[in-house]
């Protein structure tokens, strides 16, 4: 089953092309990074597979059927703060089953202490560190059961530790969940270390696909003594070699 | 701004009473003439003797029943309004102009004329808060709409919310910090345009008593009605803090200055 099938998909904003006939399949329970330079279209691919953008060519398919408006299997985290400052952590987390007329109040407080939260239920977004935002982001995305989510650049705020941690709590989420996660980053270590595959796309405007590189790194792993192995180096210098021309091109083209 | 310390305080009250008191010690000496300035002390026992002799009572209650009138409606109107043209683009672009005259207008000028239409009673008042209100209240709304986060948007999208679902989780309370900033100006201005509306022709009303009090040259009775209005203001101002700090406690306590009372 193929949970994304992104066919010749063009997007065009005033003036500039973003993203040029790309052509992606993501199989189903697959966790896929897309990597590229800073300014390649990455969260407008995002943003198109969302449904928030609509494709000025070519056409989404999200398990099998056109996606035409916001594209309900799937949920969002974004990479800056989209929680809703004037709810509370549990009521922000319990947005999703509330829209959807389900009542939540349970599972919204199962999802609160599954993210480690206990205890911080009544507290308002802005009383909570930066990790802990992205925690309760992370329970509001996934406690809907979404069966794709998008993930942008979630954790490039984050500090370096902060971050590691973060990591290890998607992929304890993702694993065994049959969800396929679509991962958006710069940071090719992080691309590795949580993928099965690496999307590498070409520097912008008008970027596309350049290469596609399976992750074979056994599972479950361990995100700190991973990047010791000599596996990883390989794979790391493979997809470098290819994504440091890119960075190089879109370097010459802004200067 | 700030809460004031209590040495701050201290001072606050000194400026206060060094004020009244050359006021008052410059009415006493002949300094001010009486007639004109009247004596902090006179209008001090000219508010208590109208408080206790009752009849002042009946004119606050029709001064505070159109000024909320023209408030609740003023509000009700300018959100609604302000929502419709900041979420529906063609309308807001197609009232622009309109929107932009009307509120260059010099309401105060439309006092007589609602006088015509209206008549002598509380509503030709209550027509006159609602003008000034409104614009208040519709303005901050419609850039509050506008001003709405679009990657909050986007996440209550993506969480599933439809378009009534998007209005009162996000819209709403994204306005709110707005409409509550106007709220502060416009009690205080529902309560100027109805005296100014009483002044110009009523038989009940703050604004009528000072009417007649300015009719006799009793600057002492004007100066009272002032007093009386400007503490009626300071109540309901502090009221609506109290209503604002709980609808927005989700916003980290503001470090800088706070909206000055309506």
């Amino acid at each position: 089953m193929t949970a994304l099938a992104l066919r010749g998909v063009t997007r065009r904003f005033a003036g500039y092309t973003a993203v040029e006939g790309i052509t992606l399949d993501i199989p189903a329970g697959r966790f896929v990074s897309i990597v590229g330079p800073s300014g390649c279209g990455k969260s407008t691919l995002l943003n198109l597979a969302a449904g928030l953008l609509a494709p000025s060519e070519g056409s989404i398919d999200v398990f099998g059927e056109r996606l035409a408006g916001i594209n309900r299997r799937a949920s969002y985290m974004f990479q800056q703060d989209a929680l809703l400052p004037w709810k509370t952590v549990l009521d922000n987390i319990a947005l999703g089953l509330r829209f959807r007329g389900r009542d939540s109040g349970h599972e919204a407080r199962e999802w609160l202490t599954r993210v480690g939260l206990d205890g911080f239920g009544s507290s308002y977004p802005y009383q909570l560190s930066g990790g802990m935002r992205k925690r309760v982001a992370m329970a509001q995305s996934w406690i809907v059961d979404p069966d794709l989510v998008l993930m942008d650049e979630p954790f490039a705020a984050l500090d370096v530790h902060t971050r590691l941690r973060m990591e290890g709590e998607i992929l304890d989420l993702w694993t065994g969940s049959n969800k396929t996660v679509v991962f958006v980053t710069h940071d090719l270590e992080e691309a590795i270390s949580l993928s099965d595959e690496v999307v590498l796309l070409s520097a912008g405007p008008g970027s596309r696909t350049v290469g596609r590189y399976p992750v074979d790194l056994p599972r479950p792993r361990n995100l700190i003594d991973l990047k010791t192995e000599p596996r990883f180096h390989q794979l790391y210098n493979a997809i470098w070699s290819g994504l440091r021309e890119e960075v190089l091109k879109s370097h010459a083209r802004t200067r | 701004m700030p809460a004031p310390g209590r040495r701050m305080i201290l001072w606050q009250i000194a400026l206060g009473a060094a004020f009244l008191g050359a006021w008052q010690w410059g009415a006493s000496a002949g300094a001010l003439d009486k007639f004109f300035f009247s004596r902090p002390s006179d209008v001090l026992g000219r508010v208590f003797q109208w408080l206790i002799a009752g009849s002042i009572w009946t004119h606050l209650g029709v001064t505070l029943a159109e000024a909320f009138l023209s408030f609740a409606i003023g509000v009700l109107l300018g959100v609604v309004c302000g929502f419709v043209l900041a979420r529906v683009p063609f309308l807001g672009a197609l009232f622009d102009p309109y929107i932009r005259i009307a509120n260059a207008l010099p309401r105060v000028a439309l006092a007589p004329i609602f006088l015509l239409w209206f008549g002598l009673g509380i509503w030709s008042k209550v027509a006159l808060g609602v003008t000034v209100v409104f614009f208040i209240v519709f303005f901050n709304t419609f850039q509050g709409v506008r001003e709405v986060d679009p990657l909050i948007l986007n996440n209550a999208r993506m969480l599933g919310a439809s378009e009534r679902q998007l209005i009162r989780h996000v819209l709403i309370p994204s306005a709110l910090t707005w409409i509550f900033s106007s709220l502060h100006i416009s009690i205080g201005f529902a309560i100027i345009a109805v005296v100014v509306g009483e002044y110009l022709g009523s038989s009940k009303g703050i604004g009528y008593t000072i009417a007649q009090a300015e009719g006799v040259f009793d600057t002492t009775g004007v100066f009272a009605g002032m007093t009386l209005l400007a503490a009626v203001v300071l109540i309901v101002g502090a009221a609506v803090n109290r209503l604002e700090r709980w609808l927005l406690r989700w916003k980290p306590p503001p470090s800088s200055a706070e909206p000055p009372l309506g």
